[in-house]
């Protein structure tokens, strides 16, 4: 996979184009080389698929150059641009009867003249591409007949059918379910590795562009703003210039590849009394709870939590205070005291559902002085490693003070609503 | 296996046009005995004398001037405006398209009325001043509705369309008012606008021939892309075709040979709507098979329509009236159709 110099196929310069007066293109700037394959992300708007349209010839470009294979795009026919470059839309139906072997044969087109029909050859690539996307069974179905996924599979055999360097995708995968999804680009990546095709997609699906791609490039009003591999492109910082929201980006195991777990777009639409709210945490079940408290507006606070662990990430996410322990790491009693001071703060305290061991069981240190009133979710019974110690904890904070028992945090989240909401005049 | 279906249904066809003609020959108003008149057809086609001592002159010319004449015109008229009918709607990619929509009958029918009203006599290349005047108009029409609905290089379909229906109107508008003014002659005009083929001769024939068969071929030669087209234009420019210049090629020889006929024959319609559509149900969309085939359906067609026009009454029917009685009805089941499948 070595290539010292790896051949330029496409060069964007300063290029602007769009629709009558407006322009969607303002300016766009890139260089996509040979085996590379990559995507085009960005919200709504910014003018990814306006950039496929000029690419393939269908939208002339208003001011810049677009230069493919060392020559100017527009220097080219329709049919020698079709030579190079394959078009996959988001979806396409047809109103006419045609068999999935009419559809691929269309991808001969851009090499056979109005004197030719389809030879041997032809067919052989036909039949050879049918056979890469398997629709080879149902070649002689109509097309209309197919399933959507069955579609796209034969949409891509005319791509592969018109022998491109380039194949460019409007979007393929989102009119699928996830199976067909993953299905279709499964089998253009095999394209982009085997063909050393390369590859221009437009996703929505960020993670799929994560996973997919290796390089992509986000989009913004018309121009790309960041550009390069998925793990520096996927960032929060780079993310929430372009889709104005909530999220959180981890990274999957699985694939070694940054993934964006989305979390809010819509504000609360109720006005709440802001509370001090401390939570005890630092499993992987309070996330929930610590995003939906902080969308109410309240202050909140969490700790002990050990690096690493699914709440401080959200935690770190959302920006929430938290005393930190170093990761697998029993929490010290300095780190205790922090946090009781914290918790001397707090009108409530959650004890959220989170297992209770040796390194943690000293979070509970200390609660029976605190003002605050404390909520319990009992399923930490549940998740008791400390040999009765919990328990003991327990019963010690109980001869002080009540603690109101809670089965699930919905219930707590709704306790906190009834308490705060402020009521319209 | 299709293949040979494809050829056999091919053979059969023609074979089918044959029989029609040949059937149709003998049918009449004239009573000339069937004998007789095979007597007459191997005489002049194929140069065997069975005795055509009995056989009067007028029966000669009947069959040999009149009626065969007008049945190969027929053949030629109705298979051309199927040809043209299956090329637009490919290319408008609209089920509702026919070889007149932009205006060619509207522009032929100015161009007769003004011939008919001013009595327009000479000739040129076997077509009298009316059919002069007619192919004019019609040409000048498209002429018209192309540069207005021209953007550039481009021409849109939907504005084309539109601009046809509003040119048509207005064209229109003018020959009713030439009419208005021109009562004596409205009759003969009336006949003219639903096309008859009464009176056309071997002349006609060869007027509209080189026509058909220069326009035949450049139409076969766009078959695939007319297929590709059926995609969406945006599709099809993805896949190499030059969508501007195959609309221009097959818009410049659909009206050619749209004007070439209907200049003789008047206006006939619905052949061009309906012969496609049927001629799509059994074949596919495929206009390598779609265009031959509606060539032949659209002949037969009208061969049994213009012989209804010349025998089922007393006297001599428009043939446009028949096409349009068999025509209508089948468009509303079209509708129909196209309602229940919720396209």
């Amino acid at each position: 996979m070595e290539r010292l110099m790896p051949k330029v196929m496409l060069d964007f310069k300063d290029v602007v184009s769009g629709y009558g007066e407006k322009d969607i293109l303002q300016g766009f700037n890139a260089t996509i080389c040979q085996g590379e394959f990559v995507g085009l992300i960005g919200p709504n708007g910014t003018g990814k698929s306006t950039l496929l349209k000029c690419l393939s010839g269908l939208l002339p470009v208003k001011s810049g150059v677009i230069t493919l294979e060392e020559k100017d795009n527009t220097s080219y026919s329709q049919r020698e641009r079709a030579q190079m470059i394959a078009v996959v839309p988001q979806s396409f139906d047809i109103d006419y009867d045609f068999t999935v072997e009419d559809i691929v044969l269309m991808g001969r087109n851009p090499y056979l003249s109005y004197r030719t029909r389809e030879s041997q050859n032809d067919y052989h690539i036909v039949t050879e591409a049918m056979r890469a996307t398997k629709t080879l069974p149902f070649r002689k179905r109509l097309y209309n007949n197919l399933s959507g996924g069955e579609k796209q599979r034969v949409i891509i055999a005319r791509a592969i059918a018109q022998e491109p360097d380039i194949i460019l995708l409007d979007e393929p995968t989102s009119a699928l379910d996830i199976h067909h999804q993953i299905e279709v680009m499964e089998l253009i990546r095999n394209l982009n590795l085997k063909k050393s095709m390369t590859v221009v997609a437009v996703l929505h699906d960020i993670n799929l562009a994560a996973r997919y791609c290796n390089r992509l490039i986000l989009m913004k009003d018309g121009k790309a703003i960041v550009d390069g591999i998925p793990k520096d492109v996927i960032t929060e910082v780079n993310l929430k210039k372009v889709y104005e929201m909530k999220m959180f980006i981890k990274e999957n195991k699985l694939f070694g590849k940054p993934e964006i777990i989305p979390l809010r777009v819509i504000k609360e639409s109720e006005d709440y009394r802001s509370l001090r709210i401390h939570v005890i945490c630092g499993g992987n079940r309070a996330s929930q709870v610590l995003e939906e408290l902080e969308a109410m507006g309240h202050q909140l606070t969490a700790g002990v939590v050990n690096q690493g662990s699914d709440d401080w990430t959200i935690c770190d996410v959302l920006g929430i205070p938290m005393i930190e322990e170093s990761p697998f790491t029993a929490i010290s009693s300095e780190k205790q005291e922090e946090n009781l001071a914290v918790m001397a703060k707090s009108d409530l305290i959650l004890i959220s559902d989170l297992p209770f061991g040796h390194g943690n069981i000293t979070n509970l240190n200390g609660l029976e002085k605190l003002p605050g009133a404390i909520y319990f979710h009992r399923n930490c019974q549940n998740n008791d490693f400390t040999n009765g110690q919990l328990q003991k904890r327990l019963e010690a904070i109980k001869k002080h003070k009540t603690i109101h028992e809670i089965d699930d945090h919905q219930e707590f989240i709704e306790m906190v609503k009834a308490l705060t909401l402020i009521e319209d005049k | 296996m299709k293949n040979t279906v494809k050829k056999y249904g091919i053979i059969l066809s023609i074979a089918m046009c044959i029989i029609i003609i040949y059937v149709c020959t003998l049918l009449g108003v004239a009573s000339i005995s069937f004998w007789d008149a095979n007597k007459i057809l191997l005489d002049q086609i194929f140069h065997i004398d069975l005795g055509m001592e009995n056989i009067s002159d007028g029966a000669i010319a009947i069959i040999w001037n009149v009626r065969l004449p007008r049945i190969i015109l027929a053949f030629i008229t109705g298979g051309v405006l199927a040809i043209c009918g299956a090329a637009y709607q490919g290319i408008f990619k609209n089920p509702m398209a026919d070889p007149y929509i932009l205006g060619v009958s509207s522009g032929a029918a100015l161009g007769a009325t003004v011939g008919i009203v001013m009595n327009f006599s000479s000739s040129l290349f076997g077509m009298n001043g009316t059919a002069i005047l007619a192919f004019v108009g019609s040409f000048t029409t498209i002429l018209v509705v192309y540069n207005i609905s021209r953007v550039g290089r481009k021409v849109p379909v939907a504005t084309l369309l539109l601009s046809g229906i509003a040119i048509g109107q207005t064209i229109s508008a003018i020959m009713y008012l030439l009419m208005i003014f021109n009562q004596e002659e409205m009759t003969q005009i009336m006949f003219w606008i639903m096309g008859s083929l009464n009176g056309k001769g071997w002349d006609q024939v060869l007027t509209v021939l080189p026509y058909v068969l220069i326009g035949g071929v450049i139409m076969l030669t766009s078959v695939r892309e007319l297929d590709i087209m059926l995609l969406g234009e945006e599709t099809a420019t993805q896949l190499g075709v030059d969508t501007e210049r195959l609309k221009k090629k097959i818009l410049i020889t659909s009206s050619l040979l749209t004007a070439a006929v209907v200049s003789v024959t008047g206006i006939i319609g619905f052949v061009g709507l309906v012969v496609p559509h049927i001629v799509r149900l059994v074949t596919g969309p495929k206009h390598r098979v779609l265009i031959p085939f509606s060539l032949l359906f659209g002949g037969a067609f009208l061969i049994l329509c213009d012989t209804l026009a010349r025998t089922v009454a007393g006297q001599e029917i428009p043939v446009g009236i028949i096409t349009a009685a068999f025509g209508g009805p089948f468009f509303v089941y079209l509708l129909r159709k196209r309602k229940q499948g919720g396209v």
